[in-house]
């Protein structure tokens, strides 16, 4: 008896490590080697045809101190994430907060808000890279049209960057999706309640909507922080990190440093920089906006 | 009510009737803003060589040249970069869905030292920058002679993918035990609980991974820029992105081009729409609670 436990309960563990294995082994090869193997190589002079040659820290002093392309960079970054996170975060949230009560037409609305979401970044990204152009393009077309000032858009370092957030803004529609199912799940008990108080719509909105979706806020923060770091494309296909530096977003530093100028070794010490800096953001957020996060008590 | 408490509560809290109208407003104004850009790519897409450069614009084509869909598309290789994305997808798909879903079952319903850990591990990479595994993932793939190939980034697709996972794991948890059991006692396998008793009831989030595997191969433009050199192995987003210079001067042709990349999602969302629209949201909300 106590043996046919025993089998069968080494049966469950076999079982349950067969049923895992392709992700123990995604993780271990694809995860855990290249991010263990990388801190070693953030060490080298690496060409990635030759061997990796050991020079201790000279990378990151290279990239502190002496690499002209590196503080643009990081200005650039951070006025990215700076612009990019909370702009599509307040809008995507008042977006949702604007589909979410009754109105004719508003599932035809939902729809078309979502819709640009739909379409591939690179599909996109080309799209826009002819919206943008200054004589023929979209923008400026309309603007024309409506007998305003033409704008630089892409070819100047003042607007470039912003035109670049102004892309991810017209794809908002998936945050604000996010946002409208964590409205629809706010417990109707709360609205009736209020309703019989009489208080007014707008405080409705600031005392029960806002504080039930902050988790939801907070959780978008967080990974509208990660992702804007690693923004990659836009750069890529649009500016090449120009005019002047102005979009050379770190991303894209790296990507340049590894596979056009061939330095395996001091891109991976950019890597981790990057990944530092988002540790620290992404600690600083946990640490500032946690205490505005209102959980409810009991889990559901 | 409680039957559709949004509808309820909607024509409740509708707001003034001068609220409600300025409301509709803002949203009209919104929508024409989110159209605009797509409505103007099939514009130019229809337009003849010319239209595309008279000034003033003309907003709609005179004529419409159907056939920039037939010349965008000859010269460039499409339909063979067409496949290949294709292919691509179709194998990413099938190995992140079966892999996540095997690995979904042994996370939620087998009971095994270590469960918790290799789940954190999981759930955890999930918040690592792509970037960090790129370069030497690289030189992995080079050294295997992989280099100017698909199998970087089909291969990966068959060991599991984190989110799918949790997204199986989670919905596994709302489908009882007793289904299991009561299979077990008849003495079938955890292979036939999971193909023949649970797989079927799990058909919805099945296709929502199915969903969000396609559009995520189909968007994928990292990967196949650091290994496919060879042009005529190129995906469909490498090819537009590349294009884009040689088509400077046929805006028309190009838009035709892209149309066509786009359309497969437009057909995914236009027949899959409630599965777009539940979000991946419910998993990224989930997943780190």
């Amino acid at each position: 008896m106590k043996s046919a436990m025993t089998k069968r309960k080494l049966r469950e563990w076999r079982n349950g490590y067969l049923f895992i294995l392709p992700s123990i082994i995604g993780f271990s090869v694809f995860v855990a080697y290249p991010l263990l193997s990388s801190i070693y190589y953030s060490l080298t002079e690496w060409s990635g045809y030759d061997k990796p040659k050991f020079v201790g820290l000279d990378n990151f002093d290279y990239i502190f101190n002496v690499d002209p392309a590196f503080w643009p960079s990081i200005r650039a970054t951070f006025y990215y994430v700076l612009m990019s996170v909370p702009l599509s975060l307040i809008i995507g949230l008042c977006l949702a907060m604007l589909l979410n009560r009754g109105l004719p037409g508003i599932k035809w609305f939902r729809t078309i808000y979502y819709l640009p979401t739909v379409v591939p970044s690179i599909a996109t990204l080309t799209l826009w890279l002819f919206i943008y152009q200054p004589q023929y393009g979209l923008a400026n077309s309309l603007l024309r049209a409506l007998g305003l000032p033409e704008g630089t858009w892409l070819t100047s370092s003042r607007t470039a960057l912003f035109s670049i957030v102004l892309i991810g803004l017209w794809q908002v529609g998936s945050g604000m999706i996010i946002f409208l199912s964590g409205l629809q799940s706010v417990p109707q008990e709360l609205y009736e309640a209020a309703e019989v108080d009489g208080a007014p719509r707008w405080k409705v909105s600031l005392n029960i909507t806002i504080p039930m979706i902050t988790p939801i806020l907070f959780l978008q923060l967080i990974l509208g922080i990660i992702g804007a770091f690693q923004a990659f494309n836009q750069v890529q296909v649009l500016t090449a990190g120009g005019p002047n530096f102005s979009t050379s977003l770190l991303n894209f530093k790296i990507y340049q440093d590894a596979f056009n100028n061939k330095m395996f070794g001091y891109s991976i010490a950019e890597v981790w920089v990057l990944f530092v800096i988002i540790m620290i953001f992404t600690l600083l957020t946990y640490r500032y906006s946690n205490r505005f996060v209102y959980y409810e008590s009991d889990s559901r | 009510m409680n039957a559709q408490p949004g509808v309820a509560a909607g024509s409740r809290r509708g707001g003034s009737p001068a609220l409600k109208a300025i409301r509709f407003l803002v949203l009209c104004v919104g929508a024409v803003a989110m159209l605009f850009p797509l409505l103007w790519m099939v514009t130019i897409a229809l337009k003849s060589d010319n239209e595309v450069f008279r000034l003033p614009p003309q907003w709609f084509p005179k004529e419409l040249h159907w056939s920039n869909f037939v010349t965008g598309t000859r010269e460039i290789h499409f339909w063979q970069t067409f496949g290949n994305s294709l292919f691509i997808a179709v194998l990413t798909v099938i190995g992140q869905v079966v892999s996540s879903v095997f690995v979904g079952y042994g996370l939620a319903r087998l009971n095994f030292p270590g469960r918790k850990l290799w789940f954190s591990f999981f759930v955890g990479s999930l918040m690592l920058p792509g970037f960090v595994g790129m370069i030497p993932l690289f030189h992995l793939y080079s050294s295997l002679g992989w280099y100017n190939t698909w199998l970087p980034i089909i291969i990966p697709a068959f060991f599991g993918n984190a989110t799918f996972s949790f997204l199986f794991v989670q919905y596994l948890k709302t489908i009882s035990v007793s289904f299991d059991e009561a299979a077990k006692i008849d003495g079938a396998s955890d292979l036939y609980v999971l193909t023949k008793v649970l797989a079927p009831m799990a058909a919805p989030v099945i296709v929502t991974m199915v969903i969000f595997a396609f559009q995520g191969s189909w968007n994928q433009y990292l990967e196949p820029l650091i290994y496919i050199v060879d042009q005529k192995k190129w995906t469909l987003a490498l090819a537009m992105a590349s294009y884009k210079g040689t088509y400077a001067t046929a805006w028309n042709l190009f838009m035709a081009a892209d149309l066509i990349y786009i359309l497969p999602m437009l057909i995914l969302f236009f027949f899959g729409q409630k599965f777009f629209m539940q979000g991946l949201g419910s998993v990224n909300s989930a997943s780190l609670k």
